[in-house]
């Protein structure tokens, strides 16, 4: 059995003897009166095992969740901390060495030109008036590009120099096959190799301990891992140092309060309070973090692509731009065919779901008799049950072929399968119980005394349900709505399927549109770069769908907010 | 009085069942015009299951079913051939809790006359609306704010305005079911006095569990104990000198 498993089976069993422990000696101090306690026994025994457990429990969690890194660092450092004196050596030879003094003396040069000429540049580009010099601005920046591109092809000779060096003394130390000296070569790649290639020797040294296929195999390697699992052992012994001193720290001091007079009850309860806070925090910050990282993607982005570019161009053509390098010039981001795809296929499925919803709902919940209730009612719940890919299949296998033909036979050209149409239709079908759903909820719930009210003037049922029920509904069914809409711009499955992936402009639903989501799925399911702009305007499309849909949840929770409280 | 008075309302041995239960047994009853009648009788003995009766309300309850005969002017109104939609625009009725529709004072009030086609340009309207007010007792306090929600009114105006709701489309009889009982004395008050004001053109039946009110306001009292109508008559004899017992203990608090 491993360590591990040792030290959580005593854990538990010390938390159950806690529990235990607190209990009986609670029942003891109540000399067989349970009414002498504050709380009743269990509380005691929950009290004791809580502080017995938990803060040995949370201890070991920290180690889950940072215990590997801090392995990873404290092996890291020892390991540099023994190639001392090859690093130092290394410094030596780069400052005896003629040609890299060269490089570093022409590299600072570089720099200092370009940076003349950029401060040179900054002041020309504020002129104004008399000042204004286009045409030598133009020369500065092209005379700028040239010396970086110059400093760029020194610091590389540079790193080239420093790379060989290194591997020129490396190759010398091979000789030495001592593990500490294996270390020490170890601890001199990580100090010396580009950050790169210390992060891969890293992650093989990680491989090798816990026993996985490195990339490389090396007798250094292999020393450094072996370090590596020794830090873990040690660290693993004081772990459970740690855990049991906790625990049984813990319990005798939570022993100690145990007496008639103690409020385990409320103790207890607080700590209930206290996890249930700690539930919603992470709630909330996992939020948080996902709408920040949205947000630092999206600002990286938006420093490659201007913002207005972004929003209000007309071109949206993301596959060109593959490479890093390729950037800007050739790869279009106007995000504004997507959004208006988007729009246009929540606008078809609104049309279809709105009326139909909202009469259902009507029927449903003012003229349908309680048999027809039982069996409908249930039936629509499966309908918003049925999963968005299955309506995607159904989009794109039975009405995508339907409307060709329609419309087709209508004398209409050139109509695709794919189109906006389909998917709109067939997503507005998929929104129907969620309007149906919300609104009989919100019919239902306009008080009867309305309704009387009506009927007592003589009104009939579609009069009453037209002048007062409706107005009384209102804002309830328009929160419906607004849900119901933020719902289709966020659907995917059905668009993917059935719209097509062309980013086209145009108002016609027989051709085919992208949406938002669409061409999020399709930038970030290729195989590319993680860092391209083409993978990082998919966080800018997210960012802007995010806040769409949380407009519309603001305003549609407003609106039924309001409604509630005036029937209350 | 009575005597001088013509009948409005002649009830003859109504029943009254929700499904397999009775809530009404063989009430018979004569009521005037241009008085106040009101019913009293402990809680669920069937008041306003018999208002109901009245405008045909009970039709809008799927398993009530109601028997026998009840004739307003000559003209039989148990009667499924006759359209309760035109009956209750002669009968109005006013509810125990303030309803006002989610609409403005204005469109409140003229909401009977609207569906009934009772004003053919926005001047009578606005004629029909300003003294169906002031007949309620409301002009003076709404009449610079006609266009804010009914349900922006104090629980008190707002029983006024359903009133005022109700006369709009110039009904012959009045139900009020416990028109008071959300109210505090002050609206009380003036709902009674509305209500002594309203008399001499209207028939008015009111439900009330007050004892007091029912001996301020009304004319004819009627007692219902237990689905029966036990005794009607000039509400000072009912007060005064009860014939039957049960009548007697209710009015001297001995149950209900
Ligand atoms: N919609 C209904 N369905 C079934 N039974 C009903 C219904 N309405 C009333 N009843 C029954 O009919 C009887 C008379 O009810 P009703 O509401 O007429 O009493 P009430 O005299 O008005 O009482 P209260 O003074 O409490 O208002 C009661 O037993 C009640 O349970
Ligand atoms: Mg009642």
């Amino acid at each position: 059995m491993s360590i591990n498993a040792i030290l959580a089976l005593t854990l538990l069993v010390l938390i159950a003897g806690g529990f235990y422990v607190g209990r009986s000696r609670a029942m003891t101090a109540s000399r067989g009166q349970i009414a002498n306690l504050h709380s009743l026994p269990n509380y005691y025994g929950y009290f004791v095992a809580t502080w017995t457990g938990l803060p040995a429990i949370i201890v070991l969690l920290m180690n889950a969740f940072f215990g590997q890194q801090l392995a990873d660092r404290l092996t890291t450092a020892q390991l540099t901390s023994a190639a001392r004196d090859m690093v130092s050596a290394y410094t030596v030879q780069l400052e005896d060495d003629a040609s890299y003094q060269a490089l570093l003396a022409a590299a600072a040069q570089q720099r200092s030109v370009a940076d003349q000429l950029r401060s040179d540049i900054n002041t020309l580009r504020r002129a104004r008036g008399e000042a204004r010099d286009p045409a030598r601005l133009d020369m500065l920046r092209q005379d700028r590009l040239d010396r970086v591109n110059l400093l760029t092809a020194t610091e590389t000779s540079l790193e080239n120099r420093r790379q060989q060096i290194a591997s020129e003394l490396l190759a010398t130390a091979d000789a030495e096959t001592s593990d500490t000296a294996r270390q020490s070569q170890a601890g001199f790649i990580l100090a010396t190799a580009s950050a790169s290639e210390a992060e891969l020797f890293a992650t093989d040294m990680r491989r090798i301990a816990d026993g996985d296929l490195p990339s490389r195999d090396t007798p250094v390697l292999h020393s450094a891992a072996q370090l590596l699992v020794q830090t873990e052992n040690g660290m693993m012994r004081i772990l459970s140092v740690i855990v049991l001193a906790l625990a049984l720290g813990g319990f005798l001091m939570a022993r100690q309060n145990v007496g008639s007079e103690f409020r385990a009850r409320n103790n207890v309860e607080y700590l209930i309070n206290t996890g249930l806070f700690l539930c919603s925090v992470i709630a909330i910050l996992t939020t948080v973090g996902i709408v920040a990282s949205l947000m630092f993607e999206s600002v990286r982005f938006f420093s490659e692509v201007p913002l207005q570019e972004f929003l209000l161009g007309l071109q949206w053509s993301p596959q060109i731009a593959i490479r890093a390098d390729q950037v800007g010039q050739s790869g279009a981001f106007g995000a504004v065919p997507l959004f208006a795809g988007t729009a246009l296929i929540t606008l078809i499925a609104m049309v279809v779901a709105i009326p139909i919803g909202l009469f259902a709902a009507i029927y449903l919940s003012e003229y349908a008799g309680p048999r027809f209730r039982q069996i409908a009612k249930p039936a629509l719940e499966i309908l918003a049950g049925i999963p968005t890919v299955v309506y995607g299949f159904f989009a794109l296998l039975t009405v995508g072929p339907f409307i060709r033909g329609l419309f087709g036979a209508l004398g209409f050209e050139d109509v695709v399968t794919q189109s906006a149409l389909s998917a709109g239709l067939v997503m507005g079908v998929m929104i129907i119980p969620f309007i149906s759903s919300l609104s009989d909820d919100v019919i239902n719930s306009v008080p009867q005394s309305l309704r009387d009210g009506s009927y007592a003037m003589g009104a009939t049922q579609s009069e009453t349900i037209r002048q007062v029920v409706l107005p009384a509904a209102l804002p309830g069914i328009v929160g419906a709505v607004l849900l119901a809409v933020s719902r289709a711009v966020g659907e995917t499955m059905i668009v993917v399927m059935a719209a097509g992936q062309g980013a086209n402009l145009t108002a016609n639903p027989l051709e085919a549109v992208t949406t938002i989501t669409v061409q999020i799925v399709m930038l970030l399911t290729g195989d590319q770069e993680f860092n391209s702009v083409k993978t990082l305007s998919a966080f800018a499309l997210g960012l802007v769908l995010f806040i769409i849909t949380l407009i519309m949840n603001i305003i549609a929770l407003r609106v039924v907010q309001k409604y509630r409280e005036k029937y209350d | 009085m009575s005597s001088i008075t013509k009948t409005k309302l002649k009830v003859r041995d109504v029943n009254v069942f929700y499904g397999e239960k009775q809530a009404l047994k063989n009430v018979n009853i004569d009521i005037a015009d241009g008085s106040v009648t009101s019913f009293i009788g402990p809680s669920g003995c069937g008041k306003s299951t018999f208002l109901r009766c009245l405008n045909r309300m009970n039709d809008t309850i799927d398993e009530a079913r109601v028997t026998g005969s009840i004739i307003m002017d000559e003209e039989e109104i148990n009667d499924r051939r006759l359209d309760p939609v035109v009956l209750r625009a002669r009968v109005g009725m006013v509810f125990q809790k303030p309803n006002p529709f989610p609409k403005s004072i204005f469109d409140n009030v003229a909401y009977g006359p609207r569906i009934h086609g009772l004003a053919s340009t926005r001047e009578e309207l606005e004629e029909i609306v300003e003294n169906s007010l002031v007949k309620a007792g409301l002009w003076n306090e709404v009449s610079d704010r006609l266009d804010d929600p009914g349900t922006s009114l104090s629980g008190g105006q707002q029983q006024r305005l359903v009133i005022a709701r109700a006369i709009a489309v110039n009904p012959e009889v009045i139900l009020m079911d416990e028109p008071c009982s959300a109210l505090d004395p002050i609206a009380t008050a003036r709902i009674e006095e509305l209500i002594d004001e309203l008399r001499e053109n209207y028939c008015i039946i009111i439900v009330t569990h007050s004892m007091q009110q029912a001996a301020r306001v009304s004319q004819q009292t009627a007692f219902f104990h237990l689905g029966e109508l036990v005794e009607v008559g000039p509400t000072e004899t009912i007060f005064t000198n009860p014939r039957d017992q049960r009548t007697q203990d209710y009015i001297m608090g001995r149950f209900g």
